[in-house]
């Protein structure tokens, strides 16, 4: 034991660098420095959580939007769900694709036949997507563009939908397929489905037996309306190809504070600089 | 819970965690020299021992909160330490080893003529560190084996088989 005694000895005997204090000091420093970090992080993290959870709370009991928007949540639900079941960007062959399609989940035909529609619009989208882009490369090389010319051209193909209202029957939604390159292109599908009755929902549905009257009278308001001081509109003339009538193929959605959309593609009534026709139309007060 | 009693709550922890501080950093700066001693012994360069120091303290400072106990300051903070130093000989595992005709710098004198502290440092790692903190920090099993977080019985029985290669006629009373 005399040995270890010795070996303690020779131990305890390390000789301390002077530079030691110095360094446990700013060892120190730099911990309570840490420390103090952390503590305020964890005190963020909390405070940031329970604002979240404040304004979800106030958020539901005051906006209708984020409350419907809830009833997306499985637990929340009605009879019928509306989810992405496609939702992917990806680029490829210089096609950069940003899609998210929606997909109805209900317990009724009519869900599978809107699902398979939307499918369908989707695969069909995007294969004129890649066609027009092909078209476009082709032409373009045939005309004598070169690679360096043709750079990094790049093609946006975006597919998106939106929910315009919903309740625990129906649902109204549209879906929007755009691609954009040197031109752009852009068509929107609208959606109104009864879940209850297993149907799509009609402008009759919202505005009664005179339903082509109320609409057409009050698009024509709002045409006669958009002439301004020198006489000049971008609606075309009915005898030019312009506004005559709504019909059962007429698109609409329904707005969330329960006003009816009719709207009119691009170029369809009126100049393609007005864009997308939407004309807001409130229902016969029963 | 009302405003005022979350502010007392605050306050109450802030200064609790204060004088938590407190004893920590002078526990720190009074037992430094046993800190460096210990390390040195484990890395044997003084570089080394001096930064694995300051990590440590700078690691005990920034997780105080996991010290729960107060009175169990000096195998928690023992415990960072030869964490740290692990971590450093793990590290050096994975350096290149230097030429054989390569001369340790001036600055790390060798133990001189003590061969016992050369055999010490020759046995394995785990079992050396037990050796270390059992004589020459005087700890006790039990807090050794809280340090290195092994079982009692682990430490025991490589205690004793260091002892054996160490060729040290083992008296029970001495070493427990």
């Amino acid at each position: 034991m005399n040995e270890l005694k010795h070996a303690k000895e020779t131990y305890d005997n390390t000789p301390i660098p002077s530079e030691l204090s110095e360094r446990v000091q700013a060892g120190i420093q730099k911990g309570k420095a840490l420390y103090q970090n952390r503590r305020n992080r964890t005190f963020h993290r909390w405070m940031v959580a329970a604002a979240c959870f404040c304004l979800v709370l106030a958020g539901l009991n005051l906006s209708p939007t984020l409350a419907s928007a809830a009833a997306n949540a499985p637990v929340l639900g009605g009879l019928f769900q509306v989810l992405i079941f496609v939702d992917y960007t990806k680029s490829e062959d210089d096609i950069n694709y940003n899609v998210s399609a929606p997909r109805v989940e209900a317990e009724s035909n009519l869900a599978e036949k809107v699902n398979a529609a939307i499918q369908e619009k989707v695969d069909q989208h995007l294969a004129k997507a890649q066609q027009d882009w092909d078209d476009y490369r082709e032409a373009y090389f045939a005309t004598g563009g070169t690679e360096d010319e043709w750079g990094d051209r790049k093609m946006d193909v975006i597919i998106d939908y939106e929910i315009k209202s919903q309740t625990e029957d129906w649902v109204s939604f549209t879906v929007s397929y755009a691609e954009n390159w040197v031109s752009s292109y852009e068509e929107c599908s609208y959606y109104n489905l009864n879940f209850t009755e297993n149907r799509d929902l009609t402008l009759r549905d919202f505005l009664g037996e005179n339903w082509v009257t109320v609409c057409n009278t009050a698009i024509q308001k709002q045409i006669d309306e958009s002439i301004d001081a020198n006489g000049l509109t971008y609606f075309f003339a009915p005898d030019e190809g312009g506004f005559t009538t709504v019909n059962e193929s007429t698109s609409f959605y329904v707005r969330e504070d329960g006003m009816i959309v009719v709207c009119f593609p691009k170029y369809s009534i009126a100049a393609g600089a007005a864009g997308n026709l939407e004309f807001v139309i409130r229902p016969q007060e029963e | 819970m009302s405003k005022p009693l979350v502010l007392a709550l605050e306050r109450a922890e802030r200064s609790s965690s204060v004088t938590k501080e407190e004893t920590l950093t002078q526990y720190l700066v009074k037992n430094q020299a046993g800190f460096y001693r210990l390390t040195y012994s484990v890395l044997k360069n003084q570089d080394d021992a001096l930064d694995a120091v300051q990590t440590a303290v700078c690691h005990a400072l920034e997780r105080q909160d996991s010290l729960r106990n107060a009175g169990a300051i000096q195998t928690w903070f023992y415990r960072i330490l030869m964490n740290v130093c692990n971590d450093v000989l793990r590290q050096r595992m994975r350096v290149v080893p230097l030429p054989t005709d390569w001369e340790p710098s001036q600055e790390d004198p060798e133990p001189t003529d003590d061969t016992l502290i050369q055999r010490v440092d020759a046995l394995p790692l785990e079992v050396a560190a037990i050796i270390k903190l059992r004589f020459y920090e005087e700890l006790t099993l039990n807090e050794i084996s809280q340090i290195t977080g092994q079982n009692l019985s682990t430490v025991k029985s490589r205690l004793y088989s260091g002892l054996k290669k160490l060729r040290i006629a083992t008296e029970g009373a001495e070493i427990s």
